[in-house]
């Protein structure tokens, strides 16, 4: 099965694996061995590439499908009534495809939310990599993996039985599922991956610098804002925007706590409001949106603008990442 | 000064970084306590009898002491006579047409036995003609008597059926039966405004709804009922309490004039049946409630095999668990030989050549790519273009298992790559430089000494992405999940499967199981998070022994 044999290669025999009696084996291969280990050895590495290769190809296939059914939207035009309005009446008579509602909503969530995880992410980064002993952070570290690992729908579910009626009874709120809810239960999901990129990046300044601003008298607060956290900047960075990406692509959460009505508020502010966002909208209308229709080809649409925003945020955060690896390199040389 | 603010604002620091960590811990607790409480009373819980009868008499569960079933039904029974018999009565009370039925039916067998007595001899034809004649007016009078509105006019009927004279006159024929009738009538007319009748029949109506939520439907109507819902009494002692409240208590809700919400009124249920017999129902439920459902402390282990009713009403969650398992089994089956081999070739093979970078970035991206488009994707390349474009490969249009364990598949394919590579890499060079120098090639030293060395650590990878994948819904919502379909599909390729995270959806925004079986809906999500929660821990497990043979080493 795997010509790439390595007794076959190596001019002389192998001691180790067949004992003696690989001492009177020839010293040399003869050229038709040689030949078949070469082009053996070939054809294992283009096996193994081929499979390496998997990944390219679902990333080309994703891209592929999603713009080949999102194509006959946008040749008619579609993004301009797409960006342009926010009627959304996708089953009309003369439909109209207007997003801005969602893309405010998927906007006002993500923003609510990491008004909530950056602050509180970057202050648990701190703590883990700095304030804590070695013992407490062997405890601290499993409950941040718990909630990177409950599933999204437990978490809707959660907002939906247990969040919004408390809203709604406590705070008097008209309805209990809506951006506020789902901004807040966006937030928690966020904050593991804000809080374990950023924890990287922060552990990753070495001691020298820390050690430099305690001698002159710096306290750890002034340590960590002053000097830490502008090092590993970068690295916060990437980790913010990949919190954003998180909070951007969630389905199923927001589905269940954002409360679905197409709608910008009259203040755009207004957290109390329920609203709809782009990847709940694909979730609750594409199971009755008829094959071929222009209705499917929208939601395709809006799919693609999903995929293309969370591809540039995933670049910007690749380049961020890329930055906070090479200053370590380059004082390395 | 200055120094003593620097003080206070690195404690502020150090406080409220402290805090942070605090405030998740607390909200993990706060979302995990009642999904785990709420949800394990799913599976612990004071069952009834009705629910040991349930588990014994439905096919889907079949199971139970038949015969400590059968006596414990008999005890019940006994038991809950009372109010069957009650209810009855008082039906029939309200049943105005069943009554004027009555009187009708009575006054035709009287003229037949008139008409016989003629023939036979025994009276005249003018006799028969009076007596007919007689009896015609009282039925009348009886009729009117249970139809009208209020007491007074039909104690005024009553009472021209009433006379002295007409038993006598009646004596001996079914016309005595009547005039019986009107006597019982009379005597209900005492405790009994009649018109507050239509009133009466509403709530009695209300009253037998709740009774047959509670206990059942009554024994002679066992059986008829299509559903098992209402085959069946409270099957649990916190939902039979519930509804022993709803009977005993009216809520009401009225409009704010102020136009704020509803506010809510209470109203004792006697109360509204205040001097009639049906009063009595109340204290006698009250009081016996527990003889009459007989609840036991009740471990339902089962709950995690067995098939529900539809709407998630009765049952547990065996299938949903099956589909799960299923879906995340098949799609590491798919990723895990492709993330093994991906990460081997990006560390082993050529460092930094341009490929190597494109495949990196290619799995970067798909990591990055939202769940919700990966179910896009499945739906447009596995439901819409194979079928079409490449039948041969037996895909079909509709949601199917293979297609949904396909598309976690590539979703979980970056996490298992990333873990992959970074347990290898770990794996230190002094091995692998040992074992090349020992003459083993590079595949065999790959094989026999870094994929060992690795393996914990691929295997963390592998358990994470198995949460990962049991807990995603966004791409399987197109591909493989379906709310409801009765047990599992016979092939992978036959139709979608009923799932844990899906149907975690589908119970939290339905509103019947909401209202009947709240502990179904905390129990699917329980199930979902315990299974996700289990295979962290065990990650979390292998991964610090892991660490802690290494750093022995």
């Amino acid at each position: 099965m795997q010509p790439a044999r390595a007794s076959t290669l190596s001019a002389e025999p192998v001691a180790g694996n067949s004992a003696a009696a690989g001492f009177d084996r020839p010293l040399l291969l003869t050229p038709g061995r040689d030949l078949a280990g070469f082009v053996g050895r070939l054809v294992g590495k283009a096996v193994l590439a081929g499979v390496a290769s998997v990944s390219i190809l679902a990333v080309l296939l994703i891209f592929a499908f999603i713009t080949y059914r999102a194509w006959p939207f946008f040749a008619e035009g579609g993004l301009v009534e797409m960006l342009g309005s926010s009627q959304w009446y996708p089953t009309h008579d003369q439909a109209e495809f207007g997003a801005l509602s969602m893309f405010y909503g998927s906007g006002i969530v993500t923003l609510g939310a990491m008004v909530v995880a950056v602050p509180l992410g970057l202050l648990a980064a701190v703590c883990l990599s700095d304030v804590m002993s070695f013992g407490i952070r062997q405890y601290a570290k499993p409950v941040i993996e718990i909630l990177a690992a409950i599933p999204s729908v437990a978490y809707g579910f959660f907002a939906v039985l247990v969040v919004a009626p408390w809203l709604q009874q406590r705070w008097g709120m008209d309805t209990g599922t809506n951006a506020l809810n789902a901004a807040g239960v966006l937030a928690i999901m966020a904050l593991p991956t804000i809080i374990s990129i950023s924890e990287d990046a922060i552990s990753a300044v070495g001691r020298d610098l820390r050690e430099g601003a305690y001698a002159l008298g710096s306290t750890r607060a002034e340590t960590m804002v002053k000097v830490v956290i502008p090092a590993a900047h970068s690295g916060i960075v990437a980790g913010i925007v990949l919190g954003i990406m998180r909070a951007v692509g969630e389905t199923m959460a927001v589905w269940m706590a954002s409360g679905m009505s197409a709608q910008i508020p009259s203040r755009w502010w207004d957290l109390g409001q329920s609203v709809r966002t782009l990847t709940a909208t694909i979730a609750q209308e594409m199971g009755e949106a008829p094959k071929g229709g222009s209705h499917r080809q929208a939601l395709f649409a809006l799919g693609f603008t999903l995929l293309a925003i969370t591809f540039c945020l995933n670049m910007v955060s690749e380049y961020f990442l890329a930055r906070a690896k090479r200053p370590a390199k380059a004082k390395s040389k | 000064m200055r120094r003593r603010l620097r003080t206070y604002l690195d404690r502020a620091f150090t406080g409220s970084s402290l805090l942070s960590i605090l405030m998740m811990s607390a909200a993990l607790v706060i979302i995990l306590a009642p999904m785990m409480y709420r949800g394990s009373k799913a599976v612990l819980f004071r069952g009834t009898v009705e629910f040991r009868k349930m588990q014994l008499n439905e096919p889907m569960f079949h199971r139970g002491n038949s015969q400590a079933i059968a006596e414990e039904t008999e005890r019940t029974e006994a038991a809950r006579k009372p109010v069957y018999d009650l209810l009855e009565r008082f039906g029939a009370l309200l049943d105005t047409e069943l009554s004027q039925k009555r009187a009708r039916r009575l006054y035709r067998e009287l003229k037949k036995q008139l008409r016989n007595r003629v023939e036979n001899g025994e009276i005249s034809q003018d006799r028969c003609d009076e007596l007919q004649g007689r009896a015609k007016q009282l039925r009348n009078a009886l009729v009117d008597a249970y139809e009208a509105g209020d007491n007074e006019t039909a104690q005024r009927k009553l009472a021209v059926v009433l006379e002295p004279g007409n038993s006598a006159l009646l004596a001996g024929t079914v016309g005595e039966q009547l005039v019986g009738e009107a006597g019982s009538y009379a005597e209900i007319l005492q405790t009994m405004d009649l018109s507050q009748r239509g009133l009466y029949r509403r709530e009695y109506l209300a009253v037998k709804d709740i009774v047959g939520k509670l206990l059942g439907p009554p024994p002679e109507q066992r059986g008829q009922a299509h559903l098992t819902e209402f085959r069946y009494g409270a099957t649990r002692w916190d939902r039979a309490r519930q509804l022993l409240d709803e009977l005993l208590w009216k809520t009401t809700w009225a409009a704010q004039e102020n136009g704020g919400a509803l506010s809510e009124g209470r109203t004792k249920r006697a109360d509204l049946f205040r001097q009639t017999q049906l009063a009595r129902l109340f204290d006698i439920i009250e009081r016996d409630a527990e003889k009459m459902l007989a609840p036991k402390r009740t471990f339902y282990w089962q709950y995690f095999i067995d098939d529900c009713t539809p709407g998630h009403l009765f049952g547990g969650v065996g299938p949903e668990i099956l589909g799960t398992v299923l879906l995340t089994a098949l799609a590491i089956g798919f990723s895990v030989p492709l993330g093994i081999v991906s990460a081997a070739y990006l560390i082993e093979c050529k460092r930094d050549s341009c490929f190597v970078r494109a495949v990196r970035v290619c799995i970067n991206t798909l990591a990055g790519v939202p769940s919700i488009v990966f179910g896009l994707f499945g739906l447009a390349f596995f439901l819409d273009w194979l079928p079409a474009r490449a039948p041969w490969l037996g895909f079909r249009p509709g949601s199917n298992i293979l297609a949904g364990a396909l598309t976690l598949a590539i979703l979980v394919l970056p996490i298992i790559i990333r873990a992959s590579e970074e347990a290898i890499r770990s794996v230190p060079r002094t091995y692998k430089e040992a074992a090349l120098a020992t003459g083993a090639g590079g595949l065999r030293t790959f094989l026999t000494v870094t994929l060992p060395a690795a393996l914990p650590g691929i295997l963390t990878g592998i358990v994470l992405s198995l949460g990962r994948a049991a807990g995603e819904t966004a791409p399987i919502l197109f591909t493989a999940a379906v709310a409801w379909r009765m047990g599992m599909p016979r092939s992978l390729l036959e139709g979608g499967t009923r799932a844990l995270s899906y149907s975690s959806y589908d119970v939290a925004v339905g509103d019947r199981v909401a209202m009947d079986a709240p502990h179904n809906q905390y129990g699917m999500v329980m199930t979902l998070v315990l299974l996700v929660l289990l295979l962290n821990m065990f990650a979390i497990v292998i991964r610090s022994r892991v660490a802690r043979k290494l750093r022995g080493q």
